[in-house]
Formats: structure tokens, C-alpha cells, sequence
């Protein structure tokens, strides 16, 4: 598998290289009978407090971190609490941080030793519990059901597959909430008014679907806060769905946005217009585009990027351009904003 | 704590596909409906597994032909005959004329090629799916609990019902409710309950039930007086994942793949053959009683064990064919195996139950005042993800009809009493015995080895015997280790133990009473399928403290079986 020629093209996929080069290591680390050090972090009891606690585990074949959690519920720890319903990965309730990466309890085969701590950036109702309401509430406020703008035609409509390429990736979502724990914009709170991973795949379902009425698909746009995420790919690292979340959710609903709520998308259309212009990124062009003479109330600012040498009041004045200019118009006007 | 008390027309008790669809078609006449979900609403429960979607009637291009076999199938192989088969034939037309388009319209993807042609499994019996075979229930279900939201229609999710409470004139006319998370308690007060908990129950060592179900359903009917039907008619999957043990719902599917002549094939411990879909009996779409039946030789051959020793896969397939349509694939890649070159380990799983709830498939009402059936926990028919949304709609007809003649007197206030009462003795149950879980697991062993999958008297007596003694011994002395009421698991897992408890012995005495073999039910001192005395509803109502059984007869307007009496392995369905 790592000899395979083609290139991976998304975080997804190297994921899914990377994954299966280990898959059948993973598998085969542990024989049946030998121990699984487990420590769970568990909050929220009567104390109140956060405390790690240790549990050694029996391996069973093929073991999921869900099955270790199982064990220690039904021999150990029997008031430890954690959600899980379907253990197949459909129902996506079951996640948990194992050793600091974000897994399906269900779904993740075990380590010899393993931190278990709830998902980030929820609220922990206990130990491994985490209140799921401020997604449900995100996700609510985008009405994220279709609103046809033509009549339904009768069983079965003119749809191809081709169509729903991107609206089918997203419909493979289980919000399971990983990739909503992973995710570093979120984890800064309410300095943005970014929705974040999960909830953008949600609104994805409807809103790359052709069927749905544009309008509304502005509407829940408007209230995303989409253009505050800095495609670091964290979440398809960690969904274990495999949807390629950033490049067939998040970067085609940034172009629905730029073009059906353009004003969201001022700073990525100034950028854009700068590259394509220039040649080059130029962040003086691009403060004074986004920010224009509100720049200079923040005077403090500015003077560390000219003496960082972020910015060349210069360069950005006489527009210099650089050979790239050509050839990056050429690039851009092939792609749609 | 203080006890909540919520007014609502019509309280639904389950999220999965029959709840929703109820509530949803109760909200449009006016009615209005509050859903108790003791998982999440479309995320817990039986419905999100549906892997396909079966098509009925002349659809998507069906032949008057594949019409007939779809009707026979669901008769003969899914319901052994032991289904009311007019119900039947109004389900397959809804299906054909309401439920695609109505989904469809609604958004739900069923999968297209990049032509735009539907893909169907070809065959006698075809279905399609919603975006991928394998997970349909998935974005299905996911369809559901936006639909429920987009109507403003309540949920207490995360919250088991407990007890179904009665007004003073025995007429059921509320649910008793504590919220898992908060540990409070709420009275849901309503003119009409529905009980819409879904198929199977977690009460084997090997099940697909998910973690919440614990028959609460049924026992809860039961203890208002309801009658049950046919609770021995358990049904088996013959291929599920035998290890690692949280991996037991998962299915090596055995039906035809979406856009291939082929099924999955099953190899015994000397890596022979046994079973394979689309050659041995392309009729039996939903193959599990075939299965069963050809898994029951290789065991008594020595060449298989339920609990494993027989493998399932894909490997006489090419990659492409597989990967095209269906998420089949997932299981052996997950686990390190080469796909579709490994055959996996795969096991026998308790799964749906024929049987149930006693219901009018007229009206779905209980024999019950006040208390209403969808779905699975209906004793009128198996599993379908279909069937069980009919359902829906058709308890919503029969509550808008009886309407005014509903909503008598509140619930009893000493049965509120009483139930929190109970709740409470059982956060605080400090004996000197096991935990909770520990009885359940002690309950599903019990289940497994007297009264799985091949029976008989003197083995279920002694399931009799140690449920029994479960009851005697073990309930008043279990233990828990925390009596906090916030997200306590352990006080959930001691209110669940007591509807296993009751409903282990149901189902057993049950199984008791049925003197033959039929379809999964495997008797091995009534080994022949008896048509003539047998082919008939096994019904039980509460008679003082014991059980009383009756038979009714089935009426057989369309399909009837071709023999009085015959070995219930020789018999195809």
C-alpha cells in the first residue's frame, strides 16, 4: 500500500495510507490474555473533581477501545459512564480522545497503554460524557432540510451521482463530534463565530445538494463563520467516516459562500484578487483591502508587521508585480471563487 | 427531587423509524406528540441499521412477477406464515405508492449511477439504497430526526420510560420517565401512549440489540395488562462479527450487493461452502432462516459452532464490485484483513422478535385503553424499516379516529407514587450481592444456553429454574457504587434488569408452549414445523400471577404453505 504509486490527494486519504499501514499491526500487537493499561480520566462524580484512574484489562481478540471500556464497566468500574448504543460505527455516539488523538470507541482498536478522556471542546456531564446540545443547537439553526425551489417531479427524480458527489460524502456523516473536538478554531471559544466541522458536513447534506433552494443555502451560509477555518485538516485526520470534510464540504460550501454571501467572504475574495493581480501575497495590500483605513486605529499592530517585515509599505504602493502574475490569473480564472 | 409533569396529547415512547414516522404524521393532523427516547432520536435503536431498502409492487421497473415473490417473501421467509397477510398487502401498496416518494421528496438520496439510473440489487427481489448499501439507515434516520425538529416536536431524549402509568379506570394514560443525564424525574401526561421500542432486546449473550434495549417495551406493556403474541418467534443473524465482542451487530450482509449478481458466501471450519444467497434460494431476500437452517447441519456436522467456527466474506468477488455500492468492505479493512481475499469469523446473534405486543393491525391498538403499538415490539410482524414506518402511519390513523373518545382521567397518583418509589429503592439498593450489569450478563448466559438457538423442554425448564432464582436471589441484593443521579448508568442498568427479568420468562414459557419447529425456531423434541395445529398466533395474557395461553388461528387469503407437517430443517423458509 505505501508503494502505491498515485499521490494521496486529501488529508483523508493519506489518513486512510497511514491507517491502513498499520491496520494490521494495530490488530496483531496484543495476544488474548495479555493486559491493556487503561487510565480513564473520570469528572463530574460526586466530588466534582477531574481524577485519572487505572484499570488493567484482559486483551480479547480483535479488542475495540468500546470492549475495554465494556470490561472495566462490567468488572471494575461499574458506575463509569460512557455513551454508546449501536458499537458499529453508525449511531457515532461512542467517541472519546485515546491517547490524545480523537477515536470511535467502537471503531478504534486498542492500545497496549491508553488515556481515555471525553471529547474537547463539549462540556463533560460525567467522566466520559459530554453534553452534545451546543452542536444539536448549531445544527438546528441552519435548517439543514431541504427546500426544494422546483416541484418534486414523483418517484424517482432526474439525479445523477455525479451531482450529489460532494451532498454524498457529507451524507456519510454519523456525527459522531471527532472532528468538532479536533478542531483548533473551535477550541478558541467565542473568539470566532466559527460553526466548526460537524456541523458544516450537516449543513453540506442539503446545501451541496442541487435540489435545494440557493436561497436558504444563503441563509444558514450567513450564520457559519466558514471563512474562519484555516483548512488545517485536522478533522479529516480524525473522522472516522473518512469524508474528506475540508476539501468536498468545507472548501465547496467557502465558494457557494463567496458567491451567495460575498461580503462573508471579503478577506479570501481581497486575497484572491491580490494573487491574481500581483503575483505574490502581499499582507499590506491585504490589510489595507480587508481593513482599510480602520488599519490605523490599530496603529500598535502595524508597527510590529513592518518591524517583523511582514508587511513593505513600498512594494504595496508601487503594486510590484512579480512573473507569477500571469500564469496565477491564468490558475484562478480557471477555478470559480 | 421534584417530579415534572408534562401535558401532551400523544406520548411516543421510541425515536427509531415507527415513533418518528407516528409522530410526524400526528403532528399534521393536529395532534400533538412528544417523543421519550431513551438513546437519541434516530441515532439509538434498531432502525439505524437498515442496510437496504427492499422496493414492493411495480416500482423502479418491478415485474408483476418480482411484485408476487416480494409478497412471498415477506410471508413465507420473514414471517413464517405468521403474519396477518391483508396487513400485508396494504403495507407493500403504501410502500409503492407513499413511502419512496414521500422520502424522496423529504431529500433522502437513493443511490444513482452517474447516469442517473436508481441502483438496484438485481433479482427476484430487488432493493435500492440510500446513498450506500450497508448504511442506509444512517442517513435515513438522520432524515427523521430533522424531520421531527423542523416540526417543533418535543423530546425527552436520553429518558427511559419506566412505567406505563393508569388512570383509575385502567385505561393507560401516561408514562413515568427519568432523564439518564439529569437523574429527574418526569410524569408525561397523555390521552394515548405509543409504544414504538423497537425489535430486538438485548437479552442474549450474543445480540444485536444495542446497548439501550432491554425489552423495556414489553415489559412495560405487559405489567398494564396488555397481551403479547408469538415471543418464542425469535429470529437469528447467521453471519455476524464473532470477535471483538462489541462488534456482534455487525453483519456480513447476505442479501444481493446494489449493481451485482452476487451475495456474500459462508465457508465452514474446513472451508467449505455452505451458504450463498443468489445460488441457493435467490427467493429468500432477507436469507436469516435459510441460513440458519443450512448453519444448524454444518453444527450438528461438526463443522461449525454458533458462537463461531464458519467464516463469511466477499472473496469470490472482485474489489470494485463491492466497493461500488456498499460500505461492506469497512469491517475487514478496520481489522487489518486483505479485502476481499479474507474470509472474517462470524457467529450466530439473536436479532429481531416476530412476536410482541398483541396489536388490531387495523387500528395498532393494544388490547390495552390508551395504549398503542408501532413497529417492531408489535407481535404482527418482523423487521423491515418499512413495515415499521407504516406502522407510524397507521397508529396515527387510529389514534385521529378514536381521538375524541380518548383523554379520560389522569394517571393514578398512587401509581406515580409507587413508580417513584421504586426508582428511588433502586438508586439505592446497597445488598450484599452483584452489580447490576453483572445480572445482566447473568441473565443473557442463562438466555444463551437454555433457550438459544436450538431448545427443549428440559433445558428451558432450567432456564425457568435460574431465572428463578435470578429473581430471588439476585434482584433484592444487588449492589450499586454510586447513588448519584447524575448520568448513572449503574441505577439505568438496575431499572433494565427488571424488564429482562420479566421478559426472559415470557419468552420462555412461550417457547415452552409452542409444541413444533418453524422457521428459526428450532425445538429438538418437535422437530417438524406443524401446520395443522401450529400454524397459529401463540397468545399470552396476564392471568393472576400466571400466564394464560391461547391460539388464533391466521386467516391465509394469498400465500398458504403446501404441507400439513414436515421437518422444520427440510422446509426451505
Amino acid at each position: 500500500m505505501a508503494s502505491s504509486a498515485s499521490m494521496p490527494t486529501t488529508a483523508a486519504r493519506q489518513g486512510q495510507t497511514e491507517r491502513a499501514d498499520t491496520l494490521a499491526l494495530r490488530n496483531a500487537r496484543l495476544a488474548p490474555g495479555e493486559t491493556v493499561i487503561v487510565r480513564i480520566a473520570r469528572a463530574g462524580g460526586a466530588g466534582g473533581a477531574t481524577e485519572q484512574q487505572e484499570f488493567k484489562v484482559p486483551y480479547q481478540k480483535w479488542m475495540r477501545v468500546l470492549d475495554a471500556l465494556n470490561w472495566i464497566a462490567e468488572n471494575a468500574a461499574t458506575d463509569l459512564a460512557y455513551r454508546w448504543y449501536c458499537g458499529s460505527k453508525m449511531c457515532g455516539t461512542c467517541a472519546v480522545r485515546m491517547n490524545g488523538r480523537e477515536v470511535l470507541a467502537c471503531w478504534e482498536a486498542v492500545e497496549p497503554e491508553m488515556t481515555i478522556e471525553p471529547l474537547r471542546n463539549l462540556p463533560v456531564v460525567r467522566d466520559l460524557v459530554v453534553d452534545r446540545s451546543p452542536y444539536e443547537k448549531k445544527v438546528a439553526s441552519f435548517e439543514p432540510w431541504l427546500r426544494r425551489s422546483e416541484t418534486y417531479p414523483g418517484f424517482p427524480e432526474p439525479l445523477s451521482h455525479k451531482q450529489m458527489k460532494n451532498a454524498s460524502k457529507a451524507l456519510d456523516c454519523i456525527s459522531c463530534m471527532c472532528c468538532y473536538s479536533a478542531c483548533p478554531v473551535i477550541r478558541l471559544g467565542d473568539f470566532t463565530d466559527f460553526a466548526g466541522p460537524a456541523p458544516l458536513v450537516q449543513l453540506g447534506q442539503t446545501a451541496l445538494d442541487p435540489r435545494n433552494d440557493q436561497r436558504r443555502v444563503a441563509v444558514a451560509l450567513a450564520q457559519t463563520g466558514i471563512f474562519n477555518c484555516v483548512s488545517c485538516y485536522k478533522c479529516e485526520e480524525v473522522c472516522p467516516a473518512g469524508i474528506p470534510i475540508v476539501s468536498q464540504v468545507i472548501e465547496p460550501l467557502k465558494a457557494k459562500a463567496a458567491v451567495l454571501v460575498p461580503a462573508m467572504a471579503h478577506h479570501a475574495l481581497a486575497l484572491r484578487a491580490i494573487v491574481a493581480a500581483r503575483g505574490r501575497v502581499d499582507p499590506g495590500a491585504l490589510v489595507l483591502r480587508v481593513q482599510g483605513l480602520g488599519a490605523l486605529s490599530r496603529l500598535r499592530r502595524i508597527l510590529r508587521l513592518l518591524v517583523r517585515g511582514k508587511i513593505s509599505p513600498l512594494r504595496t504602493l508601487l503594486a510590484l508585480k512579480t512573473a507569477a502574475a500571469a500564469p496565477a490569473r491564468r490558475i484562478l480564472g480557471r477555478v470559480p471563487p | 427531587m421534584a417530579t415534572r409533569t408534562i401535558t401532551t396529547d400523544v406520548a411516543i415512547i421510541g425515536g427509531g423509524a415507527a415513533g418518528c414516522y407516528a409522530a410526524l404524521c400526528l403532528q399534521r393532523e393536529g395532534i400533538s406528540p412528544l417523543i421519550v427516547c431513551k438513546g437519541l432520536v434516530g441515532k439509538s435503536g434498531a432502525s439505524l441499521f437498515a442496510g437496504n431498502l427492499v422496493i414492493s409492487g411495480k416500482l423502479l421497473g418491478n415485474t408483476d412477477e418480482q411484485a408476487r415473490d416480494t409478497a412471498e417473501f415477506l410471508i413465507k421467509y420473514h414471517n413464517q406464515f405468521l403474519i396477518d397477510q391483508r396487513w400485508a398487502r396494504r403495507c407493500g401498496e403504501w410502500i409503492e405508492r407513499v413511502y419512496y416518494p414521500e422520502l424522496e421528496e423529504a431529500g433522502l438520496y437513493f443511490r444513482r449511477d452517474d447516469a442517473g439510473g436508481v441502483v438496484t440489487s438485481p433479482g427476484r427481489i430487488r432493493s435500492v439504497a440510500a446513498n450506500v448499501q450497508g448504511n442506509s439507515g444512517v442517513p435515513f434516520m438522520d432524515l427523521r430526526r430533522k424531520q421531527v425538529i423542523r416540526a417543533g416536536i418535543p423530546r425527552l431524549e436520553e429518558t427511559v420510560a419506566t412505567a406505563l402509568l393508569r388512570n383509575s379506570d385502567g385505561a393507560v394514560a401516561g408514562v413515568f420517565c427519568l432523564d439518564v443525564l439529569t437523574g429527574e424525574y418526569t410524569v408525561v401526561e397523555a390521552k394515548a401512549v405509543i409504544m414504538a421500542t423497537g425489535y430486538s432486546d438485548r437479552l442474549h449473550k450474543r445480540s444485536t440489540g444495542t446497548r439501550e434495549m432491554s425489552a423495556d417495551g414489553i415489559a412495560m406493556a405487559w405489567r398494564a395488562g396488555a397481551a403479547l403474541v408469538n415471543m418464542e418467534m425469535q429470529w437469528w443473524h447467521t453471519n455476524d462479527i464473532a470477535n471483538p465482542p462489541s462488534w456482534q451487530r455487525m453483519q456480513v450482509y447476505p442479501n444481493p450487493m446494489l449493481g451485482s449478481e452476487k451475495s456474500a458466501r459462508m465457508v465452514n471450519s474446513n472451508g467449505e461452502e455452505f451458504f450463498n444467497q443468489q445460488q441457493d434460494d435467490p427467493l429468500a431476500f432477507g436469507p436469516y432462516t435459510v441460513q440458519l437452517k443450512a448453519l444448524a447441519k454444518q453444527v450438528h456436522a461438526g463443522k461449525a459452532r454458533y458462537d463461531g467456527g464458519y467464516f463469511a466474506g466477499f472473496d469470490h468477488c472482485d474489489v470494485e464490485e463491492v466497493d461500488r455500492y456498499t460500505t461492506y468492505g469497512k469491517i475487514y479493512r478496520q481489522l487489518g484483513l486483505e479485502f476481499p481475499e479474507a474470509l472474517v469469523e462470524t457467529a450466530v446473534t439473536s436479532h429481531y422478535r416476530q412476536g410482541g405486543i398483541d396489536v388490531d393491525t387495523t387500528t395498532m391498538r393494544s388490547s390495552v385503553a390508551g395504549l398503542y403499538v408501532a413497529g417492531g415490539v408489535g407481535g404482527h410482524s418482523n423487521g423491515l424499516i418499512a413495515l415499521a414506518t407504516f406502522d407510524g402511519k397507521v397508529v396515527s390513523d387510529g389514534i385521529v379516529a378514536d381521538f375524541d373518545a380518548l383523554g379520560g382521567k389522569p394517571p393514578a397518583e398512587n401509581e406515580i407514587e409507587f413508580e417513584r418509589r421504586r426508582l428511588d429503592g433502586l438508586r439505592a439498593s446497597g445488598g450484599s450481592g452483584p452489580a447490576p450489569v453483572a445480572v445482566k450478563e447473568k441473565l443473557r448466559d442463562i438466555m444463551w444456553d437454555k433457550a438459544g438457538v436450538e431448545k427443549d423442554a428440559n433445558g428451558l425448564d432450567r432456564a425457568l429454574e435460574e431465572l428463578s432464582r435470578v429473581r430471588s436471589d439476585l434482584l433484592p441484593e444487588m449492589r450499586l457504587s454510586n447513588s448519584g443521579v447524575k448520568a448513572n448508568y449503574e441505577w439505568l442498568d438496575a431499572i433494565d434488569v427488571a424488564n429482562m427479568v420479566d421478559v426472559c420468562e415470557l419468552i420462555v414459557q412461550s417457547s415452552l408452549e409452542r409444541k413444533e419447529s418453524r422457521g428459526p425456531f428450532f425445538r429438538t423434541d418437535f422437530p417438524d414445523t406443524d401446520n395443522r395445529d401450529w400454524l397459529v398466533a401463540n397468545v399470552l395474557t396476564k392471568s393472576g400471577n400466571g400466564i394464560k395461553f391461547d391460539r388464533r388461528a391466521y386467516d391465509l387469503p394469498f400465500f398458504a404453505p403446501d404441507f400439513e407437517r414436515k421437518a422444520n430443517l427440510e422446509v426451505p423458509w
